[in-house]
């Protein structure tokens, strides 16, 4: 660390760090956003019109998108969960912001859990996409979904409190 | 003309055992993921609520302890987050390589038996605490013990096990997958809610 910071200053390390974690957050929200709104509205697609069964989005050409971002993302922001420890969450606790504070606890837990689950998820969106198990493929999906959505909320709330532009 | 019939009858072998293995194959790579997944997520809320990390990592010092370290004078706070994920890494790998040797119908009946024990074990100490306090006209301290809970909690579990049939067993097996991460946050999420009542 010590070479890295006698080329860039630290706190300019670590911002650059956090920066490169929201744009990995907006690629993957993007990525499982998409492919959720596909599972979910599959199933009337297909017994809709001409214009109804038009999916844009090839569901499971996703799949190993999200699984190359999840990870890394996640060990990203396990990075950075060592600064936040010490410069963001001890002021939280001293300015009493115990909602902010729960609610990046939460973002730890539903985040490990989402690792969990990845090896499932890709063996259920692996080619070929089986009709065996669609339903538990759709709602891992939606499950894998809400967790980005929450943590980028969650870790939004985060960086209000103390991080870029804050 | 007979080698190149040997030659042909062994490639035919090998075609039809390719073929038979595939299916093996990744019938055993979908126990192995699925398995990973429902104890992975299991544990990881277990190992949180006993607080059992394979490290403590100390950020303010730059120290890793083995297990479980309360900070000392000047060390700043601990992070366990770590340690529980790089327990249960290991352990939901284990898991997964096990469920994939042991015959389909062990593998249903064990995870009912773990997923029940995991949700039944924790509520039989909550259930205890409560009659302890509320209920109990004699010192009941005794009985405020994870051990004393534990002999209702596995009772009920051998009880349910038993009783569920193997066909359902087989059946919601892969719905673990949605339940035990669900449960596991909604248990985790309450041990929160200290923050939000605040």
């Amino acid at each position: 660390m010590d070479i890295i910071f006698s080329v860039i200053r630290e706190d300019m390390f670590w911002r650059t760090l956090l920066f490169c974690h929201f744009l990995m957050a907006v690629a993957l929200l993007a990525a499982v956003t998409l492919q959720a709104a596909s599972v979910l509205t599959s199933a009337r697609q297909a017994a809709g019109n001409f214009i109804d069964r038009f999916s844009p989005v090839p569901a499971a050409s996703y799949a190993t998108v999200i699984v190359l971002l999840y990870v890394p993302q996640a060990l990203l922001g396990a990075w950075i969960y060592l600064k936040y420890r010490l410069y963001v969450r001890i002021p939280m606790e001293q300015l009493r912001h115990w909602w902010t504070l729960g609610a990046f606890e939460f973002k730890e837990h539903i985040i490990a859990m989402g690792i969990g689950l990845l090896p499932a998820y890709w063996y259920l969106w692996r080619d070929p996409v089986s009709d065996e198990d669609a339903g538990l493929r759709r709602w891992l999906t939606v499950f894998l979904a809400v967790t980005v959505w929450y943590a980028f909320g969650a870790g939004h709330v985060a960086n209000d409190f103390r991080g870029i532009g804050s | 003309m007979t080698q190149a019939s040997e030659v042909d009858e062994r490639l035919s072998q090998l075609d039809s055992s390719d073929v038979m293995s595939a299916p093996r194959s990744t019938t055993q790579t979908r126990t192995f993921a699925f398995t990973f997944g429902i104890a992975f997520t299991l544990l990881y809320t277990v190992y949180e609520r006993l607080n059992w990390p394979l490290f403590t990592w100390q950020p303010a010092v730059g120290k890793m302890y083995f297990w479980l370290h309360r900070p000392l004078s000047g060390e700043g706070p601990p992070m366990y987050w770590y340690g529980w994920i790089a327990l249960a890494i290991p352990s939901a790998l284990v898991v997964g390589w096990l469920a994939t040797i042991i015959p389909s119908r062990w593998l249903y009946r064990a995870t009912i038996f773990c997923c029940a024990l995991g949700a039944l074990w924790p509520a039989s100490l909550a259930a205890l605490r409560i009659y302890i306090a509320d209920w109990a006209t004699f010192d009941a301290d005794f009985l405020n013990s994870a051990w004393v809970a534990a002999i209702p909690a596995f009772a009920a579990t051998i009880a349910i096990t038993n009783f569920v049939s193997s066909r359902l067993a087989e059946r919601v097996w892969t719905s673990w997958l949605l339940i035990v991460p669900i449960g596991g946050l909604v248990v985790l999420g309450n041990s929160l809610l200290i923050y939000f009542v605040r």
